[in-house]
């Protein structure tokens, strides 16, 4: 729901009254609308400005704007929030406009933009327009082209969005903790040509990732690698949104990185081609089939396909621990150690001690109690059972039935006949195995005196 | 050979004990060890069943039914104070100072001679009739010393009664808690056990190095190390409570309570506790006692100046470790050279000595009560934060940990080490509660008999 609230009504730190600001001044500035929840809110087209396709910020929004003399006028907002990540966690981030990361800006090539952020962080801030061709003093580098914009302070940056493209914004002050804390948006220039590179779904969506200790609410904004959650638009699976798209529809799926490391994002059951770089479009004879497209640090990229393989496909990134929610880095592998008679000496001093672990990692939907506002680190149950991951995961859906410009989940997909997956109940014959694998070619010369358990699964259960 | 006939002297004599008899002591019904037992039970806030013989079947049987259930603390006062052989001795003690007493007011028999001499055809027959004239001039000085020792001697052994059961208590604390803390050091050893036996099959499995699994390893054998104290401490403890209760044999073979009582909701208020020690504290009556002795002592020497009682208010020793030693002497002189000018400058500055000692004995008193309820309120909010705070705060940490486990965010081991860490927590809250009950226990011994320091000044 987005709400539009006056900005001098409210505003602890400009709090004035009305009297002391003129009609005039209160009228120069438009209003910062907020948003008060992370749902995926798809923008209406545009009814001023020039005309275009407008995107769909996952789990996200597009920010209103005014006309002004011509002129595009935004209005940002720094400031804290509270981001629920998923049903079950809300996290202390700072964002914009009531949401972590900020609403999404839509522009067209050749629009003058003028966009107010005031700060109402506790700290000095700034907004850098990544990538984006402007003049000097309006790339937002504190120090460098400008002041920081102290707390309680409105700052206009203005400049003509020259090159089309896929963008984004963050502070470039004190911008460690600043990005640690969510401070990021997305930012599309439309080509002026509205026909030029069109797609009938277009989804847009930021990398971040965090240090949410389990049982906390804010992240840890020193971690510099290791963090426990990792996010598409600050929200992780289960709580991110599907895409749902029409069966043969051109999709494009736009990905921007404010991580600390490379994500490889991976597409189930199509091949789809890197279409858009920070630079711009890629030249259509550079593109290569891909399924799965590296996005580095501080990096975005625009991935193309035809949607024409219908059913659930996820679209993930192939770090595993990516794919799952906070976890013990620290945990020892317990594969294979045989628990007997240990399980109930601690029993006895750990009352709810339970044995996990021993058979691998999947918690086979145990559901114990766990810290609070900490999700499972495997989480998320789809049509067959747990999915058994979390972060960094979510699903295309491809459905021949889903209307042009429906973007509501349409379910699980329904398998035709002998396209799914069964279990084979006939005999199984012992298959042959080498006895002595790599022993001549790889020879132990100092072998540790242990004694190696490989535990071959039989059909018959584990005891 | 003196031969004394019938004389007018004797007559005197005889005339005078009569007089002085008449206020005479006989034997008591109890020996004295009623005013013991109830001064004793007006400090220990419980029945006092002292005896001055422990062997009847009445007394063996009550201790053998005390013994036979868990024995709380009031039991094991109370058997301490009908079993334990040192207070019996010095209840003993209290009979021959009684036997003192009585004989000191009972004139000595006179004495008869009869003797018969043979030898150069003689015989001398030598008939004499004695009568210990010193002995009667003396009675009624001699009776009121032995008086005042005989209650200087009950309160002597009140002290000890009320000594015997502070000790009691103290060490019965003690040996409850060191109980507790050696089934504490159980649990820590098989909390390690675990650990170690966990981490011996992860390296079986091939899933840990040596250096982890030598590291749990390593902290077992620490628990093993610390259970072997704890175990150690608890029977040293429970036999310091053996001692004081004078069990041997089969009777030692006694249950105490598992835990020990709870703090009290309150803890008791500072409020005239200098006064109400100046009045009950049995090692100021002792002193005062003392004064008022020598204070009569002088009187007697200012009328007579020749009968030298000073003795009796001050000659008494104390030496660290032996028991203390009572005496007195009177003389009797004939006043040829002396008229006893110095012997009653002397009496005035024993008297005069008696008097800052019982001084120097109420300034410790107060410092001592006020130092014990310092230490009893100190002790009280050390086991109160314990018991509220510190011990709720580990079960909370420990909860935690076990969510994180759940949700395979911490590993066993974590869970384990906290498991240790919250008994410890327990346990250190179990000897602050040990130390409060024994704070207490001081506070109401320095308010009843005597400090915790030694109140007497070294002489
Ligand atoms: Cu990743």
């Amino acid at each position: 729901m987005i709400s539009r609230r006056d900005f001098f009504k409210g505003a602890g730190a400009v709090a004035v009254s009305t009297a002391a600001v003129s009609r005039v001044g209160a009228a120069s500035l438009p209003e910062a609308v907020v948003m008060d929840n992370a749902k995926t809110h798809v923008p209406p087209l545009p009814s001023t400005g020039l005309p275009f396709n407008p995107v769909v910020t996952l789990n996200g929004w597009s920010l209103p704007w005014r006309m002004n003399n011509g002129v595009k006028e935004f209005h940002l907002v720094a400031e804290p929030v509270v981001r629920e990540f998923a049903p079950g966690m809300k996290v202390n981030l700072w964002g914009y406009n009531g949401q972590s990361p900020g609403p999404t800006i839509e522009v067209v090539e050749g629009d003058r933009v003028r966009i107010f952020v005031t700060n109402r962080l506790p700290e000095h801030t700034s907004v850098h327009w990544h990538g984006q061709r402007l003049p000097n003093g309006m790339d937002g580098v504190t120090g460098l082209t400008q002041p920081g914009i102290a707390p309680g302070k409105t700052f206009v940056y203005e400049f003509v969005a020259r090159r089309p493209g896929t963008f984004m914004y963050h502070p470039h002050a004190d911008e460690m903790t600043q990005m640690a804390m969510g401070m990021m948006g997305f930012w599309v220039t439309h080509p002026k040509d509205r026909a030029k590179f069109a797609v009938d779904r277009d989804f847009v969506f930021l990398l971040s990732s965090y240090d949410i200790d389990p049982g906390s609410y804010t992240p840890k904004v020193n971690t510099m690698l290791d963090q426990n959650l990792w996010t598409f638009n600050s929200r992780v699976f289960p709580g991110i949104d599907s895409l749902p798209v029409r069966q043969g529809d051109r999709v494009r799926i736009r990905v921007g990185n404010l991580t600390m490391t490379n994500h490889p994002i991976h597409l189930h059951g199509h091949e789809f081609e890197v279409t858009g770089t920070d630079g711009g479009w890629t030249h259509p004879a550079s593109r290569w089939p891909e399924v799965t497209t590296d996005v580095g640090v501080g990096q975005m990229r625009a991935i193309e396909f035809v949607a024409n393989e219908p059913g659930d496909w996820a679209l993930h990134c192939h770090k595993s621990h990516h794919t799952m929610n906070a976890m013990g880095h620290n945990v020892p592998t317990l594969i294979g150690v045989d628990h007997r008679g240990i399980a109930e000496k601690i029993g006895r001093i750990v009352p709810d001690y339970m044995v996990m672990g021993d058979k691998g990692g999947s918690m086979g939907g145990m559901e114990m109690p766990i810290p609070e506002n900490t999700l499972p680190m495997m989480t998320g149950d789809g049509p067959f059972g747990g999915v058994e991951m979390g972060g960094m995961f979510t699903v295309l859906k491809v459905r021949h039935d889903q209307k042009r410009g429906d973007y509501t989940d349409p379910g699980w997909y329904k398998h035709p006949a002998g396209t799914l997956a069964y279990e084979w109940t006939g005999r199984l014959a012992e298959p042959a195995r080498s006895a002595d694998a790599g022993r001549s070619l790889m020879p132990a010369t100092s072998r540790p005196d242990v004694k190696l358990q490989v535990r071959k699964p039989s059909g018959h259960g584990e005891h | 050979m003196n031969s004394l006939t019938k004389s007018g002297l004797g007559r005197l004599a005889v005339a005078a004990s009569a007089a002085l008899l008449a206020g005479c002591a006989s034997f008591s019904r109890d020996g004295g060890i009623d005013d013991v037992a109830r001064m004793t039970q007006e400090r220990i806030a419980q029945p006092a069943p002292l005896k001055r013989d422990q062997d009847t079947q009445a007394v063996q049987s009550e201790i053998r039914t005390l013994l036979s259930k868990p024995v709380g603390a009031d039991a094991a006062v109370r058997i301490a104070l009908l079993n334990n052989q040192g207070l019996q001795a010095t209840l003993a003690d209290l009979a021959i100072s009684e036997a003192d007493f009585v004989q000191a007011g009972r004139l000595p028999n006179p004495g008869f001679g009869f003797g018969r001499v043979r030898g150069g055809g003689e015989t001398e027959i030598d008939r004499s009739l004695t009568f210990n004239l010193a002995a009667l001039l003396t009675l009624p000085a001699r009776s009121r010393i032995e008086g005042r020792r005989f209650e200087q001697a009950k309160l002597q052994a009140a002290m000890q009664s009320v000594k015997l059961a502070a000790d009691t208590r103290k060490a019965w604390y003690g040996a409850v808690a060191a109980a507790q803390a050696a089934t504490f050091a159980d649990q820590v050893r098989g909390s390690a056990e675990a650990a170690a036996e966990l981490a011996a099959r992860m390296r079986a499995a091939g899933n840990w190095s040596a250096l982890d699994a030598a590291r749990e390893r390593a902290f077992y054998q620490d628990a093993l190390t610390q259970q072997a104290q704890a175990r150690l401490q608890a029977t040293t403890a429970r036999e310091e409570l053996v001692r004081l209760l004078g069990l041997w044999g089969p009777s030692i073979d006694f249950t105490l309570p598992d835990r020990l009582p709870d703090l009290p909701a309150q803890p008791r208020l500072a409020a005239n506790a200098e006064a109400d020690a100046l009045s009950q504290r049995l090692d100021v009556l002792i002193a005062r006692q003392d004064a008022q002795a020598t204070a009569q002592a002088l009187g007697l020497t200012q009328t007579t100046r020749f009968i030298n009682v000073f003795d009796a208010g001050y000659v008494n020793k104390s030496t660290t470790g032996a028991p203390r030693e009572n005496g007195y002497e009177v003389s009797l002189e004939l006043p040829l050279f002396d008229w006893g000018g110095a012997r009653v400058a002397r009496a005035q500055a024993s008297y005069m000595a008696a008097v800052h000692r019982t001084g120097d004995v109420a300034v410790k008193a107060r410092s001592e009560v006020r130092q014990a309820y310092a230490s009893y309120r100190t002790a009280y909010d050390i086991a109160r934060h314990y018991r509220d705070d510190i011990v709720p705060l580990r079960r909370q940490i420990a909860d935690e940990v076990l969510l994180r486990y759940n949700g395979m965010l911490a590993s066993t081991f974590e869970l384990l080490a906290e498991s240790r860490e919250q008994l410890t927590a327990v346990n250190a809250a179990i000897a602050a509660q040990r130390d409060f009950w024994i704070a207490d226990t001081n506070l109401q011994f320095a308010m009843n008999a005597g400090g915790t320091t030694d109140s007497r000044t070294a002489q």
